[in-house]
């Protein structure tokens, strides 16, 4: 298998997506709105925070917006790219449809990760950036191209740690197949990706669980922080190291969980 | 009378059992609920750095806020009635209860009350062994009369809560697909329901608006009122108007019931 026959593979993918969409039309506005009104919901609790204090541990109100923006970013390209295919797969392993993906010619992984596109987290992708681009505005900030790259390159390595964390969880459903709305347990840990990881360091133990133990807050702040400060070799380390870390076991635990899967048709 | 008020007993009864089968999903959602109280706990820590008050209140007064709330989301939320409802009226199941002597929303709310026993039971147990970590973050106001307002306040935030997610229900006699409409409401809900934050922090006349919506009455004002953010005479002076809430979803989900049986067709033996 090639490079080439996988891009193939995921443009049929898309293209079967956009096509899907645009006959369930009323459906993709209103799910684009369902998005654009949470994410509007995110923004006002920064606005009414804000109206009654200057500071959130260090962070003024349009860095707190860079930050739940970049947050924003990777949750819809998370749901536009991943989400649905990831969540179908623990309603796949239960009734027994993940035969037709180990039938497919192609990487399971590939195939279960890749099958669909959700539109309306792309677009909504892009009110986030619009969103980020306002708080660097708002901030004064001139960022270069070199600057961009960084963060765009960063985001990137963060969306791993995303994908990885649903894999995982998704994955766990080879064994707790009774066990549904594991994969809800992604928007709880990626709840703590819209706060400064300074908040943290008041105490000990929320600092080692969750800025150093579950990678949620490191995805946003470590972006977010570069754009505003530059570039971090520890914090870039930091990120990769995480992600590299976080897929390696997603990626065990799903081939493991596929060795065991024994299909669930009669 | 009481042999009609005995048919949804054993509705309550066949509730409970049902809704216990489930008792793992209700501890899992409860423990996962704690993470977003450790979300709430280290946000407003962070916001009250500097200063001793926000909007009034200090940082114990507006931690209790959040920590009161979340036993209430399941003492009286909705948590998915409107899919319960949409997916009897889709697959037909809803043909059974036009030819009984049942009345379909008492039957529904009969088991909406069974199902928040339980999981307003559960919630306690991860409560519970939050409660020496966060014990010295809380502080409850005196005085009796907040359990006598609250506790009615608490009933009638029952009743606005599922009927406004049974009206979402009834929908699907004119959409086949009522799930968008229940998440973009639910984001207008947190919102103004105050479970984001206290509505007493939005500008003046945005809160004093928001008095006369019924998201207020959802879950803002019950806490409030437990957790001291309303006095007696702002207390007496909002029940009335969730009474008059509580009447109107009522006659509207009435309404809709009605006029969605007409369009309603029943196929098959």
């Amino acid at each position: 298998m090639t490079l080439a026959h996988y891009l193939r593979i995921w443009l049929a993918g898309a293209r079967y997506s956009i096509v899907r969409t645009m006959m369930f039309r009323l459906d993709f506005i209103m799910w684009s709105l369902v998005e654009l009104f949470w994410m509007a919901v995110n923004l006002l609790l920064i606005g009414v925070i804000y109206g009654h204090t200057d500071s959130i541990a260090g962070w003024n109100k349009h860095e707190m917006i860079l930050l739940v923006g970049s947050a924003m970013i990777l949750q819809r390209l998370t749901m536009g790219f991943f989400w649905s295919n990831l969540f179908e797969l623990s309603r796949n392993i239960r009734t027994g449809h993940f035969d037709f993906f180990i039938a497919q010619p192609g990487n399971p992984l590939f195939m279960v990760s890749t099958r669909k596109l959700d539109l309306d987290g792309i677009i909504n992708s892009f009110v986030a950036i619009a969103v980020v681009v306002y708080a660097v505005r708002q901030l004064g900030l001139q960022p270069g191209p070199g600057d961009i790259a960084l963060y765009v390159a960063l985001l990137g390595v963060a969306l791993v740690i995303h994908y990885a964390v649903i894999l995982l969880t998704t994955s766990m459903t080879f064994w707790l197949i009774g066990a549904q709305g594991l994969e809800g347990s992604y928007f709880t840990v990626f709840e703590f990706a819209r706060l400064p990881k300074e908040a943290f360091l008041r105490s000990a133990v929320l600092n080692a669980i969750f800025v150093w133990g579950l990678p949620a807050v490191i995805t946003s702040n470590i972006p977010a922080s570069a754009l505003l400060h530059g570039l971090n070799w520890g914090h870039l380390a930091w990120l990769a190291a995480a992600a590299a870390a976080w897929l390696a076991v997603a990626v065990m635990v799903f081939n493991r969980g596929l060795r065991r899967y024994s299909s669930a048709s009669s | 009378m009481t042999a009609a008020l005995a048919k949804y007993r054993h509705v309550f009864a066949v509730g409970l059992q049902s809704n216990l089968v489930y008792r793992w999903n209700f501890a899992a959602r409860g423990f996962f609920s704690l993470f977003h109280l450790i979300v709430v706990f280290v946000l407003w820590r962070a916001a009250y750095e500097g200063q001793t008050h926000i909007g009034g209140y200090d940082l114990r007064q507006t931690l209790t806020y959040f920590v009161i709330l979340l036993p209430l989301q399941f003492m009286i939320g909705a948590f998915n009635e409107d899919y319960q409802v949409s997916e009897e009226i889709r697959s037909g199941l809803i043909n059974q209860f036009l030819l009984k002597p049942v009345n379909y929303y008492l039957y529904r709310f009969s088991i909406f009350a069974a199902a928040r026993c339980v999981s307003g039971a559960l919630i306690l147990l991860p409560l519970l062994a939050a409660l020496p970590f966060i014990y010295d973050s809380l502080t409850l106001p005196d005085g009796a009369w907040r359990l006598w307002l609250g506790l009615p306040a608490m009933f009638l935030s029952a009743l606005i809560q599922f009927t406004i997610a049974y009206c979402f229900g009834l929908l699907t006699f004119w959409f086949l697909e009522i799930q968008s409409f229940v998440i973009l409401s639910m984001a207008v809900e947190v919102v103004l329901g105050g479970q984001m934050f206290p509505l007493d922090l939005l500008p003046r006349w945005l809160y004093d608006l928001s008095q006369y919506l019924p998201f207020y009455y959802q879950m803002y004002f019950p806490a409030a009122i437990f957790t001291g953010r309303l006095d007696y005479a702002a207390t007496l002076q909002a029940l009335p108007i969730q009474v008059a809430w509580a009447v109107l979803l009522l006659a509207f989900a009435q309404f809709l019931w009605r006029r969605g049986l007409r369009l309603h067709t029943a196929v098959g033996g």
